[in-house]
């Protein structure tokens, strides 16, 4: 199956390749994956606590072409975004962007998890932090 | 030798070859003539839908039956029942293959029963173990670019994984046990059950073939 131009560039220009501090309180990580193909999605939002926005994202991938081009436009797309816009992404945005024939669609769902995922750690910790600070 | 063949509850129908009502199963209770095999791998060995299965009680209902649906023992005989011979010989060992190995014969029952197996869209990883995965292609990674120093890492994740599995079919017997006792919803919910355990395991087993590929790579 051939990928379109888009997934090969992503693929061979991945954006935003790396790994966040999962130590520091600002920094959420999501990772997930699909048993059936073995894709492994790991990726991490930095968020300003003041503004919400999401002022850095990482992401690695081990998985097909069109799961390294979904994690890695969807590093792009929440880049300078609040997490709640962020949450409200879908997945048939990197569908459409990325032109992912139908067998390629559960990437697209995986990078959305991601990123729903690294959201509720952000949030979680977040919380936890508040709770501390406050009994402190 | 012959005594379960002739009492085969399952399956029952006309006989083709002297009409008698009800009397045929695999063969005729009447006059033994062959009959059009049952494509159902419970039906054509005879047992009740269980997943746990005698292994000895299946392996000679396999040598009885293989003997007795051999197509050299129809050579002479019509054209219609060399057929029947050779389509029930090649169902045989199909059912025989499935149902003697408990991973396949649960993913059988599971698609006969409507589960679809092998759904992409699944996603019942456990989360500790994803992390474990993900450290494992970290290592593999460095393995393919000649850092050596991973191979005991490697080697650890390898024996992990090995005991999960072993973890897991202890599970999956228990899941049997419970199946066969079970009926209607109960029975759907457990093999609903028996389902995610199986993603779970064909995920683990992929990443144990993915080790030993790279470790014999390397070696190679």
């Amino acid at each position: 199956m051939a990928y379109s131009d888009k997934v090969l560039d992503h693929y061979n220009n991945p954006r935003n390749v790396g790994s966040l501090d999962k130590n520091d309180p600002n920094v959420g990580t999501g990772l997930v994956g699909a048993p059936e193909c073995g894709d492994v999605m790991k990726l991490q939002i930095k968020v300003n606590p003041e503004t919400g926005i999401i002022e850095d994202a990482k992401f690695k991938t081990f998985g097909c072409g069109s799961a390294i081009a979904s994690s890695s436009l969807a590093t792009e797309l929440i880049k300078g975004k609040t997490i709640d816009e962020a949450m409200q992404l879908k997945n048939t945005v990197i569908v459409n962007e990325l032109s992912l024939p139908p067998v390629k669609i559960h990437c697209s769902v995986l990078a959305e998890d991601a990123i729903k995922a690294a959201i509720e750690d952000y949030k979680r910790k977040a919380a936890v932090h508040s709770t501390a600070a406050q009994s402190a | 030798m012959r005594d379960f063949v002739l009492c085969l509850m399952a399956h029952v129908h006309d006989c083709w070859h002297c009409g008698a009502k009800d009397a045929a199963s695999l063969f005729c209770r009447y006059c033994n003539t062959i009959q059009a095999p049952t494509p159902d791998y419970y039906e054509f060995f005879d047992l009740p839908r269980r997943l746990a299965l005698d292994p000895e009680d299946l392996k000679n209902r396999y040598y009885t039956l293989s003997r007795l649906l051999h197509p050299d023992r129809y050579t002479r005989r019509s054209e219609q029942e060399r057929r029947f011979s050779l389509e029930a010989s090649s169902i045989l060992n199909d059912a025989y293959r499935v149902l003697r190995d408990p991973i396949q014969r649960a993913e059988y029952v599971l698609r006969e029963e409507g589960f679809p197996v092998g759904d992409q869209r699944n996603k019942d990883v456990p989360p500790e173990l994803l992390e474990e995965v993900f450290e494992l292609n970290m290592a593999l990674d460095e393995l393919r670019s000649g850092d050596l120093e991973v191979l005991p890492q490697l080697e650890l994740f390898r024996r992990n994984f090995l005991d999960m599995l072993a973890r897991i079919d202890e599970g999956l017997e228990e899941l049997f046990r419970r199946h066969d006792a079970a009926e209607g919803d109960e029975r759907r919910k457990i093999l609903a059950e028996i389902r995610s355990t199986l993603n779970r395991r064909r995920y683990i087993s992929n990443l144990v073939q993915e080790v030993d590929r790279q470790l014999a790579a390397r070696n190679a």
